[in-house]
């Protein structure tokens, strides 16, 4: 079965996607930072790799170049919550995450989504990425 | 009397009364003196020869011949007297009264004793003592002749005065003629009519040089106060666009904070939305099919979605859609597709009039987006004619932005541009609406009518496709929203 490691700083957002995917019958390790999901991605590998693209430290988009550097065939998903970064950077000129979504993937990744997507959505992008 | 007119003819009056009479004595104190002398002469030349005829009638002792040319003297000259004295007899022969020819006095001059005549003495003959002729000339017809002479001058100098009186007028009223003519036009030009020539008729060479020279400065000052008024009128205009930029600048500024505001909340707005969506989703899994637990979950997940729409709206206001698809298009298909579906939305009894021009140029936009903000602002016209009398005009064409325009908006550059424009005839709005009417969810609906997102929407959207929205309204009067988007080409040509 294919190997799927999730990557979100949102506790909430991990746990319910290691239980979508569970039960859609994937393989599922989960990561809080982009460090720890590289570290996982080294020890363990996987097929597919979901990451959210804003996270303290290294961000989505460093973790999708490093990934896509070493791992050439893993498929990359970034999830981002849309809008901007936070509401406490709310002065005009703040990053929008869309920026971060398609630099993402000029790093690499193969397919990105905005938050929040149903449960449909998710495994139709998943089994194409995977076929 | 202060008039040019009345001075010269006062002066000239003044003049004349001095000259004429001093003119009059100088004429008549000569004259009079050559006709006097000339009558004296006459009668002492005169006195001459008789005394010598007599002289000789006496000297051949014939007697009678001396008296008959005493009488000869009388009547065939101008004397009026004339007598012999010799020795101690008296011969006399006079046309005179007895007591007039007693009054011989001797005149050394004309007109003198007053007497009307003249009277003098000649001798006769070598020796005084032989006899002494004594004549008198009527002094009267010399008389009459010098006061027709004197008569005469007093005309000529009042002719002449008349003739000099009538040239001063004539003279003064070519010279005031033109000088009232230039007061009139000054006056005109004083009171605003500054398109008044100053060009006097006039063959005097100093009215024609001055008011030439009036003309040229009345034109240098007409050049001068045109150029000003421009001046103004361009200062004027140019604080008007500044103002106007600075407003717009404001708006916009105030605006982007909002939307980066709003994209902030959407965005953790969202990360709480996943999981709520995907954990509902999980629940009802493991619920039979048709229980109440499984329905009320299935409405949940369908609220998470209204929340989801509803924050994506959001994130188009703040022009973070990632959904928007770029694509040069043709907007006047877009714009027809847009139209049917809002002619289904609305009632039909809404009068939605279109004017689609076919030859605008393509422009870089996402069509959905395109049909979402004509969709927005069809609704919001419907909601402003309010089921009242009124129709909504949905036009599109290609215009040219001039650049003083571009100047007064921050988003508008110098080029061609494809211009949307939704006008409604409904209820219209004031200021204070109009500078807050593109915030997220400002309404001016009753609570539950419409979200307050309709036109951040489509102020998002036209943002997002590097354009601009220009609001003109006045309440009562219906409202007009107009959205300029840069031709494809136009893009294209700035970024080389």
């Amino acid at each position: 079965m294919a190997k799927i490691i999730v990557i979100d700083d949102e506790e909430d957002i991990r746990v319910v996607l290691k239980q979508v995917l569970e039960r859609a019958g994937y393989d599922v390790l989960v990561a809080e930072s982009g460090k720890e999901g590289l570290k996982l991605m080294e020890q363990e590998g996987a097929d597919l790799v979901i990451t959210d693209v804003i996270m303290p430290g290294m961000d989505g988009v460093s973790l999708t170049r490093e990934i896509r550097e070493k791992f050439r065939d893993t498929r990359i998903l970034v999830i981002s919550g849309g809008g901007n970064v936070a509401p406490k950077s709310y002065e005009p000129g703040a990053i929008s995450t869309t920026a971060f979504l398609s630099s993402a993937k000029n790093a690499g990744a193969d397919q990105t989504m905005t938050k929040p997507f149903d449960r449909q959505e998710l495994m139709k992008i998943i089994s194409e990425l995977l076929d | 009397m202060n008039t040019v007119g009345g001075r010269l003819v006062l002066m000239l009056l003044l003049i004349h009364a001095v000259l004429m009479p001093a003119l009059f004595v100088a004429l008549a104190a000569v004259i009079d003196r050559n006709i006097m002398d000339a009558f004296v002469d006459d009668a002492r030349i005169h006195g001459r020869i008789i005394g010598d005829n007599i002289e000789s009638a006496l000297v051949s002792g014939d007697g009678a011949a001396a008296e008959h040319m005493l009488d000869s003297a009388i009547l065939g000259g101008h004397s009026v007297y004339a007598a012999i004295q010799r020795k101690d007899e008296l011969v006399t022969s006079t046309m005179m009264s007895a007591d007039e020819a007693a009054q011989f006095k001797e005149d050394f001059g004309f007109g003198e004793n007053d007497d009307d005549t003249y009277y003098f003495s000649v001798p006769v003959g070598q020796n005084e003592e032989f006899a002494i002729l004594r004549l008198g000339f009527d002094e009267l017809p010399t008389q009459e002749n010098l006061a027709a002479v004197r008569r005469t001058i007093v005309l000529i100098l009042i002719f002449y005065t008349v003739l000099a009186l009538v040239a001063t007028g004539y003279l003064t009223s070519r010279i005031v003629r033109p000088l009232r003519w230039l007061r009139r036009a000054s006056h005109a030009i004083s009171a605003g009519e500054v398109d008044k020539g100053l060009k006097a008729e006039s063959e005097l060479i100093e009215i024609r040089e001055l008011s030439n020279d009036l003309e040229t400065m009345r034109g240098k000052l007409v050049g001068m106060n045109a150029r000003l008024q421009q001046e103004i009128a361009e200062r004027e205009q140019a604080e008007e666009d500044r103002r106007t930029l600075e407003r717009q600048v404001r708006h916009a500024q105030r605006l982007e904070s909002l939307g980066t505001l709003a994209g902030g909340v959407a965005h953790e707005f969202n990360n709480v939305l996943q999981p709520i969506l995907l954990y509902t989703d999980l629940a009802r899994d493991e619920l039979p099919d048709g229980s109440d637990a499984a329905a009320n979950l299935t409405r949940v997940m369908s609220l998470a979605k209204r929340a989801k729409a509803l924050s994506n709206q959001i994130l188009t206001f703040g022009r973070f859609d990632p959904e928007a698809e770029m694509d040069e298009t043709n907007l006047a298909s877009v714009v027809e597709e847009a139209l049917e579906m809002i002619r289904a939305l609305l009632p039909a009894t809404v009068d939605l009039r279109s004017e689609i021009s076919n030859d605008v140029g393509a422009v870089r936009c996402d069509p959905a987006q395109m049909k979402q903000l004509l969709v927005n602002l069809c609704n919001n016209a419907h909601r402003a004619l309010a089921g009242g009398e009124g129709h909504i005009e949905v036009s599109l064409k290609e215009v040219i932005v001039p650049a003083a325009f571009a100047s007064r908006y921050p988003r508008l550059r110098e080029g061609e541009y494809a211009v949307l424009q939704v006008v409604d005839t409904g209820c219209g709005m004031d200021k204070q609406i109009q500078e807050r009417v593109f915030e997220p969810f400002f309404t001016t609906q009753e609570i539950g009518e419409g979200t307050g997102l309709g036109l951040s929407v489509v102020h998002g959207i036209v943002m997002r496709h590097d354009g601009e929205i220009i609001l003109q309204s006045e309440p009562g009067r219906g409202s007009q929203f107009r959205i300029y988007l840069p031709l494809a080409s136009e893009e294209m040509g700035q970024l080389s």
